[in-house]
């Protein structure tokens, strides 16, 4: 059986500087996987390239087969990889509810003729599609502000909104941008509660973070990037033993490895 | 046909002077664009209001050109510092739209206001020299026109001086060249866009005020030349100032040339043509290098 | 309560011509009504879709040339003109359109600018065809059936029919789930095509829809006017719909027709100067970027937003 996702040899250079140097990992259907690594390790540039918006140099990416590598980034989102941001983006001067009724997928039947005409098949689509964006709003627990313009939200909830609208298309996979960073620290455990939710419902994640308790916690397998390269993957518990990825994330030594109170 | 050549020799040289007055006004639009990265819509009307404080101060000091001509140069540079400090200061990071709105509307008051009080009549300029001018054998030259070209000349001879000697000059080319290496060096960008802004429009009220005494003066002369510059800036490379200066020498050429054999106006229509061209081959050309705002 | 004031409007209009003889008020209120429709035009473009395009100053002036030309030398109808004004920008629409859409929004701009500017010169110099700087008088009146709309009052009625169809398509149009993407699409791109929007075709598709809706204006105001020459190309025409924006508030509908409707028509009433009414133009304008750079109906969402801000705290 194919992975849901497969990278192999991905590589992206700028002006001769090695950000992404030939990396390879899959992730499998109905997982949470991890990426962590030190600033500047390449997972940013990584994940521009899988969800298309940088051109990688070479090296493929695969999702359930198929090469997505040369596809632009709606196109990967039809083919059900979506990302969010982590400068946190919205549509400021939608309401939520319009916010998440941008999302392309869910439409896909409707013609533009249709969406023009308001035709009995636009106006039934866009039934359903307001109902799962209310529901999935609620869901992300920001039902009380469904009509005020995205401008009020603070910036965590920004994140939940961004999370919901990722939701929206019933991606494959959904690669989340650090989720939990600036986010304040008592809110972090529902986002999390909320991810497995939706993990229990079907959809994958690949996770970038900084945060590893955030990681540890959550995810079924983690990867860790240092300089462009993929230094180690494996279980959290596996990975938070290995002396290579305690020196380069951790910045410390073998001769320290039960100073590991993040990991506990 | 038969090219008479003291008759060509005569173009040559009018259009020489004709391109380096035009060259003043792009260099100092391809300045602004490069240090503040907005394109100045209002930047036409400061040669029209170079050409009109000639027109205004020639007869206070009885028709003497050289204190007119320097007072209508440091006129123009005190209206660029009042551009800059009321509206051009204020503009934030990717307002690119915003900074054309406003400069619109800059040159819509300027533009309009002149011809409500001094009406849309062209004048005639007159100064000490009158219609005297330079014999050199068969060609002839009026002095005024001599000494456009000569101080559009020693103008370019400054600006050099300014960009390469200067710490302000050099600023002005760091911040244009790569904004962020330039601010961790210090550099104050709201600084060096003020006198971007002020040189620009001291070059531009320059350019004015030589024209005044060559060409009619009237509100509307800055907005038919400032289409010109624009394509002149374009062609040369935007925020390239040397492929602006020889476009623009170019245009003063062919201008002159064809102007004296042929329909002038189609080689205009050529000039903006050209520039579509450039612009689909390699739309974002010198465009690229962004984020040169003035924060 | 809005469709009190649209109904009340409409019926105000409508009956304009039977209230007052003067065919100088009737006059202004043509001018307004076209003006209002090519703003509204413009507004689709750069307050849907964020592209500031001086190129509707072309479409403008290519609908009045191509209108003209289509009676005058084709010997056509007013009506069958007012198709060729509408599909020839639209055509030229995509032409530009599809390039530059691609590129910075830098690049957009400098190139329906330059678009404008060259229109005006080969209008200017292609004589054989436009007649040059003299222009083409003496179009015809428009006829339908029969019956011929000489008078200015007649005309009236079909300028105001062309506006409230044309306000009308670009109303549907703007609320439709087309215009929401392209105010997503304006607000953060990135963030729409995550979200599986390619973006070119909606821009283009607004693009090329004000091109043909400000191409029919401007066929319809020429033959008002009953001459076309290149002054329908100054650079005045784009002023005037860009402060009707700006001020309505770009990318609010209802914003900027009202706007339109009254910042036209007010100077005219009040009989200023035309160089007396640019300056003031120019001085809203500025005023306008600095105070409220989202326009009057900006201005209200942002004191909007801070009430709810405020009652969150």
């Amino acid at each position: 059986m194919t992975a849901l996702l497969e990278v192999s040899g991905l590589a992206k250079a700028f002006s001769g500087v090695h950000a992404v140097d030939g990396v390879s990992f899959a992730i499998e259907a109905g997982t949470i996987t991890g990426l962590i690594g030190p600033n500047g390790s390449g997972k940013s540039t990584m994940i521009d390239c899988i969800s298309g918006f940088l051109q990688s140099d070479a090296g493929s990416v695969r999702l359930s087969g198929t090469d997505i590598s040369a596809l632009a980034p709606q196109e990967i989102a039809h083919f059900g990889l979506v990302r969010t941001f982590q400068s946190v983006r919205a549509y400021d001067h939608f309401s939520l509810l319009d916010n998440l009724l941008v999302v392309a997928a869910p439409f896909a039947e409707v013609t533009w003729l249709d969406a023009f005409l308001r035709s009995p098949k636009y106006r039934a689509v866009r039934r359903r599609v307001e109902e799962r964006a209310r529901d999935l709003i609620a869901f992300v627990g920001l039902a009380g502000h469904i009509e005020a313009p995205a401008a009020i939200l603070s910036y965590g909830q920004k994140k939940l909104l961004a999370l919901a609208a990722a939701l929206m298309s019933r991606p494959k996979l959904i690669v989340l941008d650090e989720p939990v960073a600036g986010v304040n620290p008592s809110r972090i455990n529902g986002i999390a509660d909320i991810l497995r939710r939706a993990n229990a419902d079907g959809t994958s994640f690949l996770i970038v973070e900084h945060n590893v308790d955030f990681i540890s916690s959550l995810c079924d397998h983690v990867i860790v990037f240092d300089q462009g390269r993929k230094l180690a993957e494996g279980p959290p518990q596996e990975i938070h033993r290995d002396p290579r990825v305690l020196d380069a994330y951790l910045g410390i030594g073998e001769s320290t490895p039960a100073r590991l109170p993040v990991m506990s | 046909m038969a090219i008479d050549s003291a008759y060509l020799i005569q173009l040559t040289l009018n259009g020489l002077i004709l391109g380096s007055l035009y060259a003043l006004i792009a260099v100092g639009l391809a300045l602004v664009f490069g240090v503040l990265e907005i394109i100045n819509f209002a930047h036409g009307e400061f040669l029209m209001l170079g050409a009109f404080a000639m027109a205004f101060l020639l007869p206070v000091f009885g028709l003497q050109y050289w204190p007119a001509i320097v007072m209508a140069v440091i006129a123009s540079a005190a209206a660029g510092l009042v551009l800059f400090e009321l509206f051009l200061a204020r503009l934030r990071q990717s307002e690119f739209e915003r900074s054309i709105l406003i400069t619109i509307g800059v040159s819509m008051i300027l533009l309009y206001g002149m011809q409500y009080f001094f009406s849309a009549t062209p004048r005639l300029v007159d100064t000490n020299f009158g219609f005297a001018g330079l014999d050199m054998g068969t060609v002839r030259i009026t002095w005024t026109r001599v000494l456009g070209g000569a101080e559009a000349l020693a103008a370019f001879a400054a600006l050099y001086a300014i960009l390469n000697f200067t710490q302000f000059g050099r600023a002005m080319r760091a911040i244009a060249q790569n904004r962020e290496a330039a601010l961790m060096v210090g550099i104050k960008p709201k600084q060096v866009a003020r006198n971007a802004v002020v040189v620009a429009t001291a070059l531009c009220g320059l350019a004015g005020a030589a024209l005044a005494p060559i060409q009619n003066v009237e509100p509307a002369m800055g907005q038919s030349v400032i289409f010109k510059a624009f394509a002149l800036v374009i062609i040369g490379g935007l925020g390239n100032m040397l492929g602006a200066v020889a476009a623009a020498l170019l245009l003063g050429l062919a201008e002159s040339w064809i102007g004296g054999f042929f329909n002038i106006a189609w080689q205009e229509v050529g000039v903006f043509a050209i520039m579509i061209v450039v612009l689909m081959l390699r739309p974002d050309g010198i465009l690229q290098r962004g984020r040169m705002r003035v924060q | 309560m809005k469709r009190l004031a649209l109904g009340a409007g409409i019926a105000a209009l409508a009956a304009l011509p039977l209230v007052t003889a003067s065919n100088y008020l009737i006059g202004i209120t043509i001018s307004g009504l076209l003006y209002t429709v090519a703003a509204a035009a413009l507004n689709l473009v750069y307050g849907y879709a964020g592209l500031l395009s001086f190129a509707q100053l072309a479409f403008w002036g290519i609908g009045g040339y191509g209108a003209a030309l289509t009676v005058m030398s084709l010997g056509g109808s007013f009506w069958s003109g007012l198709i060729v004004a509408g599909l020839v920008p639209a055509i030229l629409g995509i032409v530009i359109g599809l390039p530059t859409l691609r590129t910075k929004r830098h690049a957009f701009v400098i190139v329906t600018l330059t678009f404008s500017l060259l229109t005006d010169l080969v209008v200017r110099n292609w004589v054989d065809l436009t007649h040059g700087p003299l222009g083409i008088p003496g179009l015809p009146v428009p006829t339908l059936l029969g019956f011929d709309f000489g008078t200015p009052a007649r005309f009236y009625y079909i300028v105001l029919g062309f506006t409230a169809l044309a306000l009308a398509f670009l109303y549907v149009f703007g609320t439709s789930r087309i215009g929401h993407i392209l105010k997503a699409i304006k607000q953060n791109e990135v963030l729409a095509q995550s979200q599986g929007i390619a973006p070119l075709p909606y821009k283009l598709a607004a693009f090329v829809i004000g091109a043909a809706v400000t191409g029919i204006a401007g066929g319809v105001f020429v033959f008002y006017l009953k001459i076309v020459d290149p002054t329908i190309l100054d650079f005045y025409y784009m002023q005037t719909f860009l402060i009707v924006v700006i001020i309505g508030g770009a990318g609010s509908f209802w914003g900027v027709v009202g706007v339109g409707l009254v910042m036209v028509a007010l100077p005219e009433a009040l009989r200023f100067s035309d160089d007396l009414r640019m300056v003031i133009y120019g001085a809203i304008l500025v005023v306008a970027m600095l105070a409220m750079p989202q326009g009057i109906a900006g201005w209200f969402e942002q004191r909007r937003v801070s009430a709810l801000r405020a009652a969150l705290k």
